[in-house]
């Protein structure tokens, strides 16, 4: 096994830049998620490491190897496409296989390699049958038992549960956590959903527009974020960001009036925006701040989202499904300071603690 | 009913198609079915003869030798021009500076009038001024008689088929564009070299495709010389080295009025079309199950 490392990566693609100087270090056995929606340039960095694109400018780094040039076969990487990109015309026994048939591996050998991966992934059963004889799960895991195969040093996975439905991926997210908790193998993991970064990631890279916005734990980044596109994109529903004015000792922002000393930022005049997780919008309470008419009401199990205006404002609040308010009531509402996070209305980058 | 209406729709749709595949090809098959059983020649009444010209053609020398030339044809055109269409999609599918004019000049001489192509490869042909022999001395080869030696007129005939692949190759073309690049980039990251992915990826994902192609080729085949034969080498140089079966059933026809007996001949070159693409079929079944995708 070995780590990954970029070095001020950049990629042009005819001029027009998907990654601007990507500097990101993956750790030996780490399983790190580049996370950032379409077009943040995620899935080019992933590429880069495979070889499947050059880069611009900058180098690559597998273990204590320069393989920025070296073609795809010499990197020694594994790659899970979200196509799953089976052959349709072999078996699950010789799409597993493939690049052990390709770098002509002895046949006893790639036949007792198949089946261990097989078995590692649970689909010792299907080696006989086509992919078109096969479910959307069952697919996902001949690809993974085909990039276990060859036992790479890094494994490269190009949002490979995107296909699955809901409750597959759930499944399968534990699955493959557990598979890279037993093999203790270089994972570089892309995908665009925040939720699925967070709860597979050692550490989660978000990247926007071809940055690194920010890399850190799960619980870092959500708790954390270095900016307004990190707490929007990081966290579902997308944090409720409101433009605020400090006046004296206060900061007003949206129906909000929160004292200036409990935000603990150095505010130095400069126009800043209020974050605010939903999870701390709070209904009710006696130190309520605010009133706000209920919009809609979301009850998805074991939580609700309720959608608010107030003063303007639209927010949204996470609270428990029972005992929820009615579409159209009046609440109150209330936001604990030092729950909240400060931008700089310009920038978008978060305001350091004083 | 919609049903009803959508259905008269489809059908007034098809009717210009159908109309000109019955006047072009379903009436004109089945007089020639009539017609292989009479002698006829425009200006007698028709006789009838039975099965008499299948019988004729069964002792016609010149019959036998434009079968086997034909056999000959197929035997080696439509491998080549399989291999042909293939290799220049395979070249042309990718992307670089030009590649358009590339692919329209591969496709060029299909769109020629086969009068005109068959003229330009007689002034390529010609053993004097030609250009291919003077390049060939040239280059210090072999200069072969193309229009005077049998071997080598039947030679040039097969090497102008060649040049007009370019419906194959188009067909070929779309095929492998239309393969997911994914497995070609997953096949670079697990270390498959070219010939190994052409031969485990590439191919047998084109395989339906090229066997129709195949299919398709050896019945186009069977027509495509006539032309050439009748231009660039007159069905000669003797005996009979570029007499095909169209060429023998125009001759009989058209030269010789003989147009029971040119019905006839037809309908053999109809039935070994037939026999040859069932063959193949059969051959290929299990090839293609193998890569049933």
């Amino acid at each position: 096994m070995a780590g990954v490392v970029f070095d001020d990566v950049r990629k042009d693609y005819g001029g027009v830049p998907a990654l601007r100087g990507l500097d990101l270090e993956v750790g030996d056995g780490e399983l790190l998620v580049l996370v950032g929606p379409s077009g943040s340039g995620k899935s080019t960095a992933l590429r880069i490491v495979a070889g499947l694109e050059e880069p611009t400018a900058g180098t690559i780094r597998i273990g204590s190897r320069d393989v920025t040039r070296l073609p795809p076969a010499s990197r020694d990487v594994a790659m899970v496409f979200q196509s799953y990109a089976l052959f349709p015309h072999l078996t699950v026994e010789e799409n597993v296989g493939f690049g052990l048939r390709a770098r002509r591996v002895p046949r006893s050998e790639t036949r007792a390699r198949v089946a261990e991966a097989a078995r590692v992934v649970g689909c010792e059963d299907l080696l006989e049958r086509r992919p078109s004889q096969l479910s959307g799960g069952e697919r996902q895991r001949v690809a993974l038992a085909r990039a276990l195969v060859r036992e790479p040093d890094v494994f490269l996975l190009d949002e490979p549960l995107s296909n699955l439905d809901a409750q597959l991926r759930v499944q399968t997210r534990a699955e493959l956590k557990r598979l890279h908790a037993r093999l203790g193998a270089t994972m570089v993991y892309v995908t665009h959903d925040q939720v699925e970064a967070l709860t597979m990631g050692d550490r989660v890279a978000v990247l926007d527009g071809g940055i690194l916005q920010q890399v850190g734990a799960p619980q870092e980044v959500y708790r954390r974020p270095a900016n307004r596109f990190v707490g929007r994109f990081v966290g579902s529903p997308a944090m409720n960001v409101l433009p605020a004015e400090v006046e004296d000792d206060l900061v007003r922002a949206g129906p909000f009036r929160l004292p200036r000393s409990a935000l603990r930022v150095r505010l130095d005049g400069r126009p800043i925006e209020i974050g605010v997780r939903p999870e701390h919008v709070v209904l009710g309470g006696l130190d309520a701040q605010a009133e706000a008419v209920v919009q809609i009401v979301e009850v998805a199990g074991t939580e609700a989202f309720v959608h608010l205006e107030a003063a303007g404002a639209l927010l949204v609040s996470r609270t428990a499904p029972e005992g929820g308010p009615e579409v159209g009531s009046l609440v109150r509402i209330a936001v604990d300071p030092r729950h909240a996070h400060v931008f700089d209305a310009e920038t978008g980058a978060a305001l350091t603690d004083e | 009913m919609r049903g009803d209406s959508e259905r008269r729709g489809l059908l007034l749709l098809l009717l210009p198609y159908v109309f000109g595949i019955a006047l072009l090809i379903v009436i004109p098959g089945a007089i020639t079915f009539g017609l292989a059983l009479f002698e006829y020649d425009l200006i007698r009444s028709p006789r009838f003869l039975g099965l008499d010209n299948f019988r004729e053609l069964w002792n016609d020398e010149i019959f036998r030798i434009s079968l086997r030339n034909s056999l000959l044809f197929i035997l080696f055109a439509v491998p080549l021009r399989l291999v042909g269409a293939l290799a220049l999609a395979l070249l042309l599918h990718q992307r670089f500076r030009a590649v358009g004019a590339y692919r329209t000049a591969a496709y060029l001489p299909t769109v020629v009038p086969d009068v005109a192509y068959a003229l330009l490869w007689l002034w390529i042909f010609n053993p004097l001024y030609g250009p291919l022999n003077l390049l060939l001395a040239e280059l210090g080869g072999p200069t072969p008689r193309w229009l005077t030696d049998p071997r080598d007129a039947q030679t040039a005939i097969v090497i102008m088929s060649l040049f007009q692949i370019g419906e194959g190759f188009l067909v070929a073309l779309a095929t492998r564009q239309a393969l997911p690049s994914e497995l070609y980039e997953l096949s670079a990251v697990e270390g498959a070299r070219p010939v190994y992915v052409f031969l485990r990826v590439t191919l047998p994902l084109m395989a339906p495709t090229l066997l129709l192609l195949l299919f398709r080729d050896t019945v186009f085949s069977f027509q495509a010389n006539f032309v050439p034969a009748l231009i660039v080498t007159d069905g000669g140089p003797p005996p009979y080295a570029t007499t095909y079966l169209p060429l023998f059933a125009y001759q009989n026809a058209f030269e010789y009025l003989r147009y029971g007996y040119a019905a006839a001949a037809t309908l053999i070159m109809f039935g070994v079309t037939a026999a040859i693409v069932y063959v193949q079929y059969r051959i290929v079944r299990r090839w293609r199950h193998s890569f049933a995708v």
